[in-house]
């Protein structure tokens, strides 16, 4: 059986996003750690360029790489970085962390086996997932998901009050 | 053509790696971090499954995913903020207030 190119392309960025994830996890300073979920970040957008999502690929670069990663790199500005660098990375109960993640990976790899994964659909609709993808997708979000976009959006005001209330300075009154 | 079942591997795996980090670190923002690195993960099966089933509402749902890490993101480090203000440390084991 022939591998064709994309298997190879997808296999690598399995691999480099996998092992960027490991890396962004035990590393010890804080600012390499945030460079690694970089890394993650943009190989994830490559898989979804596979997967043929470009819009979604695009927004994980722009929304996810671009914005809020620089804003928790702003945060960790505000860390004493030296002294954060010599302590432990990890706290004194990881081994009960790595075995919670080991378990449900494991636990997703048997359901994987189970034939978890349903059958492609056998006629495939002229308007794929493959072609014009922004506009299918602005299509789909503002016609079945036009609630859920509204909803969404009022999370955002709401979490945009809420981190502004939470972090402002309490004023003498 | 993405291996849908390799898809749902890596996202469990990338998953499985988050959870390490959130349950394992002692800096609050490494945990937001891993945090998100779990939404990420998500994010990958529905993309697989989104083109697994030629439904672009599998992609719409991972757009939304990503709008509310955004918010998680903002109100998380607003609280860290908040922390940092109060005490000197971000790490997880200063917090012992309720202990």
């Amino acid at each position: 059986m022939a591998i064709s190119v994309g298997q190879i392309v997808f296999y690598y960025l399995a691999a480099a996003s996998v092992a960027s994830a490991t890396l962004a996890v035990t590393r010890r300073n804080p600012i390499h750690s945030m460079l690694w979920v970089l890394a993650l970040f943009l190989h994830v957008a490559g898989i979804f360029l596979l997967a043929g999502a470009e819009f979604l690929a695009a927004v994980q670069i722009i929304v996810y790489a671009g914005a809020i990663l620089v804003f928790y790199l702003f945060f960790l500005m505000l860390l004493d970085l030296p002294s954060e660098q010599a302590g432990r990375p990890f706290g004194a109960h990881w081994p009960l962390g790595a075995a919670a993640g080991v378990a449900f990976a494991a636990l997703i790899w048997y359901a994987n086996g189970l034939s978890f994964v349903p059958p492609a659909p056998e006629r495939v609709s002229a308007r794929s997932a493959l072609s014009g993808n922004i506009s299918a997708v602005g299509t789909v979000m503002f016609s079945q998901s036009a609630l859920a976009f509204e909803l969404v959006s009022l999370v955002l005001l709401a979490a945009m009050v809420g981190a502004i209330v939470v972090a402002r300075r309490k004023t003498e009154s | 053509m993405v291996p849908v079942g390799g898809c749902l591997a890596l996202s469990a795996i990338l998953f499985g790696i988050g959870l390490i980090g959130f349950l394992g670190r002692r800096n609050i923002i490494l945990m937001l971090v891993s945090v998100e690195i779990m939404l990420n993960a998500v994010n990958v099966s529905l993309a697989a499954f989104s083109q697994q089933l030629q439904d672009l509402r599998g992609q719409v749902l991972a757009l939304f995913v990503i709008t509310i890490a955004a918010a998680e993101a903002a109100v998380g480090l607003g609280l860290v903020i908040a922390l940092y203000r109060n005490r000197p440390g971000v790490s997880v084991e200063d917090l012992t207030q309720l202990r």
